[in-house]
């Protein structure tokens, strides 16, 4: 059953997200074929157009992701069509892991349709040695492989985006179990479970730090003192995601299944 | 669990409050297979309450409802067929996507049979839900729940704003489309236009249960109809 439940989540984003991915290639593609033209003075008004409208367009899959994730959970789950999702033969773990997975699956795709947009648009051999070279002095610096450390970085980044994803489920599982002020409360309690998961990440490396100067120095010092230091957090950092995304998970799990109130 | 007293449904102290509002005080009653029972009361009764607390739609406060001899839960649901008194399916989607939706999750639907009901009454299925009106939404909403090979239905308020024909359609497609061993249980404060439908009454008041009967041995006893009945005792 959660594989049906995945092919309709997927379908929903597909319908709202395509239009964005779709806006988004087109510009980077007008913008690249602007950039290959003689700079004339309409073309380079067209080009800025088009840049803007494809930056605009970037934001806007990244924001829109995470807000149509929020959005389909509500109301799926708490709207009109909660009346459908809540009287399925399915389970409330099978629900609320097709609504995650459907947005594990969308982030890593819109990802991926920002990073080609920006290729498209930029990417040369030259702006390639240079990104290269970049990512060379950083990784040198830090003595790892590029490999683990672009690996690195965008684990980092997708473990973040996914706790803000799981902290604004929790807000709306908490928010519309109240009677009253369901949006408002859900949003408040998304910020503190989010503030409170960011603060257990600083509080935590804090406590590495008081066992590791190197650790301790990225909260003493203003400079990097230790390349080290930065390698453990990262590590460190994504440990305490992965373990507060999977103790949260549980945590709305449990208050799905005490059951709904629908309006 | 085993199945209790032979009862499709039963509901045992069931309590819900909002806040500090106790909507549903103690209600208990079972029903049994092959039974078409009004449940019948005035505006903010409890009725929905009751029907959306079966359907696993409202936490109880306390309390138990049993279907089959299960808790609510994924067996349960497997069995009831449930018509809201609200629009409910994604308006994105085309009446076609629905039909596959509902072939998809429930096992017991017949999807020729909808189709069939579907042609019967003109609408076109391959037009998106957001194109129709809201009368013709709950045409396809109440063909999909009664297109299901179900234990239970329960239709909440199925009449309510539809116009006179039409009510008739749906009270003859309620009745056409439910095997015997199955139970209907529509709320309803229509009395009128169902009675004729009717098996069993449960009147409920101010979040009670204040009647159960078998139609006929009610009109007898109280020498009236039921929506007579339902007028005199629940006169302002």
């Amino acid at each position: 059953m959660l594989g049906k439940l995945l092919k309709y989540d997927l379908k929903y984003m597909i319908k709202n997200m395509s239009v964005f991915y779709i806006l988004a290639i087109v510009f980077a593609i007008i913008t690249r074929i602007l950039l290959s033209v003689e700079q004339t003075i309409i073309a380079t008004i067209i080009k800025n157009i088009t840049t803007g409208c494809m930056y605009a367009m970037v934001a806007n899959i990244i924001i829109n992701t995470l807000m149509r994730s929020w959005v389909r959970f509500r109301d799926s789950i708490y709207k009109d069509e909660g009346y459908l999702t809540n009287t399925l033969p399915v389970t409330k773990n099978q629900i609320y892991n097709s609504k995650f997975i459907q947005a594990l699956i969308f982030f890593i795709v819109s990802f991926v349709i920002v990073i080609l947009s920006i290729a498209i648009a930029y990417l040369n051999k030259d702006r390639w040695e240079l990104l290269k070279n970049y990512i060379k002095g950083i990784t040198t610096g830090l003595e790892i492989s590029s490999g683990l450390f672009i690996s690195g970085f965008l684990g980092i980044v997708f473990l973040e985006m996914f706790n803000a994803l799981q902290c604004g489920f929790f807000g709306i599982i908490l928010g519309y179990k109240q009677n009253n002020n369901r949006v408002a409360l859900s949003v408040l309690f998304g910020f503190i479970a989010y503030f409170a998961s960011q603060s257990i990440v600083l509080a935590l490396v804090f406590i590495v730090g008081l066992f590791n100067e190197s650790v301790m120095g990225l909260f003493t010092n203003t400079v990097l003192l230790e390349t080290g230091a930065l390698k453990i957090l990262f590590a460190l950092s994504m440990i305490i995601y992965i373990i507060i995304i999977w103790i949260m998970s549980i945590i709305c799990k449990k208050l799905l299944n005490k059951g709904v109130n629908l309006e | 669990m085993s199945k209790d007293n032979n009862n499709l449904l039963e509901v045992k102290n069931l309590k819900k409050s909002f806040d500090k509002k106790e909507v549903l005080k103690d209600v208990s009653f079972s029903i049994p297979n092959g039974k078409i029972i009004g449940l019948l009361g005035k505006n903010g009764a409890g009725k929905t309450t009751l029907i959306k607390l079966i359907n696993d739609l409202l936490t109880p406060t306390s309390g138990e409802i049993l279907v089959n001899g299960n808790k609510i839960g994924v067996e349960s649901k497997k069995v009831i067929s449930y018509l809201p008194e609200r629009t409910y399916l994604n308006k994105q989607m085309k009446v076609t996507e629905v039909l596959n939706y509902f072939e998809d999750f429930y096992e017991n639907f017949d999807k020729e049979k909808a189709e069939k009901l579907l042609k019967d009454l003109d609408l076109d299925i391959t037009q998106k839900l957001s194109k129709m009106s809201k009368g013709m939404q709950e045409k396809v909403q109440l063909v999909l729940v009664m297109s299901r090979k179900a234990d239970l239905y329960i239709l909440d308020e199925p009449l309510g704003g539809v116009d006179p024909a039409t009510r008739d359609y749906i009270l003859d497609t309620i009745l056409s489309n439910f095997n015997e061993n199955a139970s209907v249980i529509i709320s309803t404060h229509l009395i009128s236009d169902i009675e004729r439908i009717l098996d069993e009454v449960i009147f409920i008041d101010k979040g009670k249960i204040v009647l159960q009967s078998d139609c006929d041995q009610l009109r007898k006893k109280e020498n009236g109809s039921i929506d007579e009945i339902f007028r005199r005792m629940f006169k302002c």
